[in-house]
């Protein structure tokens, strides 16, 4: 056997590596190219233009960061995709798209206006009500999906959970669809909360909305984001997830009860989702029960994205996600009918070029 | 479990599931259909967008109890619990309690003219009436307690005293006595005997589809395609593990191939059936190897998200105004010419039926020469533990692409026979359903089993003609059979044993190795 | 004679923890080779860069002279270098003779057309590779129970299968990575005779790694020590044995070793 043979052994590894990295300088360079073009040389939007997509980017964001977050810790703690985590946020939509119509259905009349109904007498209050129970209907939702569709197959090859995965998710859309009917609703907000009014900014000579919901979304999310931050590093519960996640046998020989903190983790999710659909909902205004798909695929991209098992990864790949997916068709001179593609389109890229994401991903050693 | 239950308690654990699936089944108006298919069997179906005698709806309930209340005796029983069928009697009597107070409510709410169909859109005023038996709220709540806690307990008691258990195993020995049979047995292997069968299967292929009518041919046509479809993804990921949910890619490469070399818009090409099939196959599976390449390194559940964005990449970019030029975009390609033998049209559904009955027949030789090979082998290899089956010498990544391209040449194929026996094909014929139909086919009918796929594609396909009743339940009966599936029967309806490659020993001289070697596997 | 194997310098690092530190070893061809050391001190680690499935950070491993760090798994298997696993890793779902059949994947040539059409190469290559499949079976000592699927096997029958696999490859390198694990005396007895047995009457060098000092002592021709990822000690079994860094750093269960250790403390 000789050297030449030898080279020759690797020749095939070698080739597949400079394919992939011809190919990812292609990608970048068109991108580039066209990007220039759009900024410098067509400039078809004005600067208000990109603050409003910057604007918009940063809104869906962060809900998209919530749902990554989500994937992430279940990921973390099963090693599993949780194919259901969007039907998840869908009925958390739909948990506070119910609430909010029992409150416009309840008259709460005032003497100054008798027709007032509690929604609009008590806005806060009523919007505060429709996150609630909207995240707790999503945990109740994640925590009976845990136990029913993946604890009994938690020991079972890997192919398995996943198939039971999307038959949740098949079954529970159309459990939505077949309870409440396929038809598009649209969330009642309170008045004072309407879609589409804020307050106004001057931008290069435009007004530029930054809507109420928009806020009340982006401040919640990242309200949210921090809580749960705070709660896997500093509390109990997360010291206890996160040795879940690392070592499940020993953290079991340590006294920590493995599937109390696996529910828990499930729970947790189903609420940020549930928050993010409520969110959705009251931004969007769209209900219905196909609602969690594609947030869900974009949200598992952004959680990919950022490093999965890694939770500031999710947050940070959720917002990068939402702004280049509003910034990103203007900018490279894409049609908008394929706004849904660029996601996808990340998602392939990343996992081929960059599986380990952005942050870094959590490790899955194979023992051999 | 505490040790100290009575089989009454375990009852209601077992019962409050059950009402809660029974509540479940109510609010999606389950029992409207379930009644109607009932109905039908007993001759008096219902008019379309009616609701069958109310009885129906009675025994549709009484069944439900009876399946519930016999698992929960025989449940009990196996517990070792006293009196096991109370049991029976307390999980239906809890589930008839809740449905009591239910239609005590919203019977009475409905009486006063509420309508509560702008949230829970299955509960018409009809629906109403039609779960409280046409009687009174309150004697409707009562009749429908006692269908469900009578034939729950019944249902117990049968288990219990009746000799259901000593019958069933009398029916199981006598069958496999005649099954072994020495005069059954040598009949089976026979020569004769499978020219027989084949010849008959020939007569049958040639005769059936000319007399039983165009309604069938498409039908049965459909669930032929399936069989294509279900058999390369099940090379793809009953075999080689490789869970790939964009499938349908590779249908759409073959229709649209046949599409856009044989109508007048958007190309007016004209090429010919018969080179579009094989364009198609060749471009499927072309298409096959290339997604495969970048997917190489990607585990399970990438690879699963992967393919699933590869899939809706496509039919997005097929839907989107973009491609129209190319592709026909979002209202699809008409008038495709169909194929043409001699000079004459071979496009009537009896010669697609015919043409779907040979690709059907070419693929289960293929697919079962393939997977009895040693290909087959190394693919389940690789599923069973890739790094060590890469260790032990087989080229994963050959094999992989092997796999991804033979399985895209199926749905190619497919695809062709599809798009030109519609005449028509548009995005709306690629979507993820279609991945997820042959995935679910896959994988209820059993992974790696080629009867299973055949098993999974008439049932897929051929159950929603006869539980045309039940058309609205179909994703969610879906949903839940692979979850129950997963659970409870992973290897799928009709499992795959591994073939018999042993020879009988000779009789070996005492070697001396070996020898002491034996006498220590007595373990 | 050549060397069959030899490591040189090689190391392989996960993040910061070095699990393996400048090895050099030289193996020579047609020995039995041991590789022994406490839990943790790298050897499999070092197994697996030999075999592909690492590749070394620094070093190379040389193979009859050529270098094969670097090479994918399957490639290093059609060199000729074969392995068990140290928890066995089966195709459960396969039968014992499906099992061997794999082993033998880098010595077959027909294709997948040759497959569906089942040409006369076909035919002719799968009745040679049965044929192959039954002699190593029977080999092994599981003559007869080919069809018998792996997972059911007892555990003994499931590590000479293992074997038996490694060996349809025809390799010229078997690494056995703790054949004994798990098994009584009586069965390690017949496993060390075994072993010893396959040099003679197939020729090829065997790297071990045994923590059964009654086999490594046995029938090893040379043995390495490893610790915290490094050669400690290198010799005969005679000279390991009164090595006093090994004696500090570990020594095995063997009863020999231990007796031996008594007796010089009572000695002193």
């Amino acid at each position: 056997m000789t050297a030449l043979t030898s080279v020759s052994f690797k020749t095939p590894q070698l080739v597949a590596r400079i394919i992939r990295s011809a190919i990812g300088i292609l990608v970048v360079f068109w991108m580039a190219v066209r990007a220039y073009n759009v900024l410098f040389i067509d400039q078809p939007y004005g600067t208000d233009t990109w603050v409003r997509f910057a604007i918009s980017g940063l809104i869906i964001g962060g809900m998209y960061a919530l749902i990554a977050i989500g994937y992430t810790l279940v990921y973390g703690i099963l090693g599993m995709i949780n194919f259901a985590h969007g039907e998840v946020m869908m009925i958390g939509t739909f948990g506070g798209y119910f609430m909010l119509e029992a409150l416009e259905a309840t008259p709460a009349p005032t003497p100054a206006s008798p027709d007032l109904n509690f929604l609009n007498a008590h806005p806060l209050l009523s919007i505060l009500l429709a996150f609630l129970v909207g995240t707790a209907v999503a945990s109740l939702t994640g925590y009976f999906l845990e136990k029913i569709a993946y604890r009994p197959l938690r020991n079972a090859p890997r192919l398995v959970p996943l198939i039971s995965a999307i038959g949740a998710s098949i079954f529970l859309q159309n459990a939505v669809q077949l309870l409440f009917s396929p038809q598009l609703r649209d969330y009642t907000n309170p008045d004072v909360l309407a879609r589409g009014i804020g307050w106004s900014i001057n931008i290069a000579g435009s007004n530029v909305m930054i809507t109420y919901t928009g806020v009340l979304s982006f401040s919640l999310s990242i309200i949210l984001m921090i809580g749960l931050y705070v709660l896997v590093k500093k509390t109990r519960i997360g010291r206890a997830m996160r040795a879940v996640a690392q070592d499940k046998k020993t953290a079991a020989l340590m006294g920590v009860d493995v599937n109390a903190v696996i529910s828990r983790t499930f729970i947790i999710s189903g609420a940020l989702a549930g928050a993010a659909g409520v969110m959705w909902g009251i931004h969007n205004g769209l209900v219905y029960y196909f609602l969690g798909f594609v947030p869900g695929i974009k949200a598992f991209t952004a959680a990919v994205l950022g490093g999965i098992g890694n939770i500031p990864g999710a947050m940070v790949g959720g917002l990068v996600l939402g702004l280049v997916e509003s910034i990103g068709p203007a900018a490279l001179g894409i049609d908008f009918q394929l706004k849904d593609v660029i996601a996808f389109l990340i998602l392939v890229l990343v996992l081929i070029f960059r599986p380990s994401g952005i942050l870094g991903a959590a490790s899955v050693e194979e023992k051999l | 479990m505490k040790r100290n239950d009575s089989a009454f308690k375990s009852g209601l654990r077992s019962g409050s599931t059950f009402t809660i699936i029974v509540l479940f089944l109510v609010l999606i108006g389950f029992n409207a259909s379930g009644s109607a298919l009932l109905a039908r069997l007993f001759g008096q179906a219902p008019l379309s967008g009616q609701l069958p005698p109310v009885v129906y709806g009675l025994v549709f309930l009484a069944l439900l109890a009876i399946w519930q209340g016999a698992s929960s005796t025989i449940a009990s029983r196996h517990k070792g619990f006293h009196v096991p069928w109370l049991s029976g009697f307390s999980s239906t009597g809890l589930a008839g309690l809740v449905l009591a107070v239910f239609i005590l409510v919203f019977g009475s709410l409905y009486q006063g003219g509420a309508d509560f169909r702008r949230t829970l859109y299955a509960l018409s005023p009809a629906y109403i009436k039609f779960l409280s038996a046409d009687q009174s709220p309150v004697n409707g709540a009562l009749i429908n307690l006692f269908v469900l806690l009578i034939a729950g307990g019944i249902a117990g008691l049968a288990v219990v005293y009746l000799p259901f258990g000593k019958l069933w195993k009398q029916v199981k020995v006598t069958w496999l006595r005649f099954w072994n049979m020495d005069a059954n047995r040598s009949l089976r292997a026979s020569r004769y005997f499978k020219f027989g069968v084949y010849a008959l299967l020939v007569l049958f292929c040639f005769f059936a589809p000319r007399l039983w009518g165009s309604y069938w041919n498409y039908v049965f046509g459909l669930v032929g395609i399936y069989v294509l479809l279900g058999l390369g993804l099940n090379i793809i990921v009953g075999l080689s593990g490789q869970l790939v949910l964009g499938y349908v890619a590779f249908f759409a490469i073959g229709a649209y191939t046949v599409a856009l070399l044989n109508a007048p818009v958007p190309h007016n090409l004209m090429w010919g059936f018969w080179p579009a099939v094989v364009i198609g196959i060749l471009l499927a599976a072309l298409s096959g190897f290339l997604i495969g390449l970048p997917i190489m390194r990607l585990r399970g559940d990438y690879l699963a998200i992967v393919t699933l964005g590869f899939g809706e990449i496509i039919r997005v970019l097929l839907k989107s105004d973009l491609l129209t030029n190319f592709t026909g975009g979002p209202r699809g390609i008409q008038d495709i010419k169909g194929p043409s033998l001699f000079g004459f049209s071979f496009s009537s559904d009896v010669d697609f039926m015919y043409l779907i009955i040979l690709a059907v027949a070419l693929a289960l030789f293929i697919a079962s020469r393939l997977q009895n090979s040693r290909v087959g082998r190394s693919w389940i290899a690789i599923r069973e533990d890739e790094t060590v089956a890469q260790a032990s010498g087989v080229n994963t990544t050959r094999y992989k692409l092997l796999a991804l391209a033979l399985g895209a040449a199926f749905a190619g194929i497919g695809g062709v026979l599809f798009a030109a026996r519609n005449q028509f094909t548009g995005p709306e014929d690629h979507v993820l359903m279609v991945s997820i139909n042959v995935l679910s086919l896959v994988i209820v009918g059993g992974m790696g089993s080629i009867p299973g796929v055949v098993l999974g594609a008439f049932a897929l396909k051929g159950l929603p003609e006869i539980l045309r009743e039940l058309a609205n339940y179909r994703l969610l009966a879906f949903g839940a059979l692979l979850v129950v599936m997963m659970i409870a029967r992973p290897q799928g309806l009709w499992p795959v044993g591994r073939p018999s490659l042993q020879r009988p020993e000779p009789e070996s001289p005492p070697d001396k190795p070996e020898e002491s070697n034996r006498e220590v596997t007595h373990g | 004679m050549a060397n069959c194997l030899e490591t040189v310098q090689v190391s392989k690092l996960f993040g910061g923890l070095v699990a393996v530190d400048k090895v050099d070893l030289q193996i020579p061809e047609r020995s039995i080779y041991s590789i022994i050391g406490p839990n943790g001190a790298g050897k499999t680690t070092l197994f697996n860069c030999i075999s592909g499935y690492y590749t070394p950070e620094h070093g190379a491993v040389r193979y009859f002279g050529n270098e094969i760090q670097g090479l994918s798994t399957d490639t290093i298997a059609s060199l000729g270098i074969a392995r068990t696993y140290q928890n066995i890793r089966l195709f459960k779902e396969m039968t014992a003779i499906e099992n061997v059949l794999i082993g033998q994947q880098p010595r077959l040539r027909s294709s997948w057309l040759d497959a569906v059409l089942h040409t006369g190469r076909y035919r002719a290559e799968e009745q040679e590779a049965l044929d192959e499949a039954h002699r190593l079976l029977k080999f092994v000592g599981l003559g007869g129970m080919g069809d018998t699927l792996s997972r059911n096997l007892p555990y003994g029958a499931q590590r000479r299968l293992e074997i038996a696999r490694a060996l349809a490859n025809h390799p010229r390198l078997l690494l056995l990575d703790e054949p004994t694990a798990g098994m009584n005396p009586q069965e390690t007895e017949v496993m060390k005779h075994f072993i010893h047995g396959l040099r003679e009457q197939l020729n090829l060098t065997i790297l071990l790694i045994e923590h059964d000092m009654r086999v490594v002592m046995g029938i090893s021709d040379r043995i390495t020590v490893l610790d915290h990822g490094m050669k400690i000690a290198e010799g005969s079994p005679s000279e390991i044995q009164s090595n006093p860094r090994v004696i500090e750093a570990y020594l095995g269960s063997g009863t020999e070793a231990l007796t031996e250790k008594y007796r010089r403390k009572k000695l002193q």
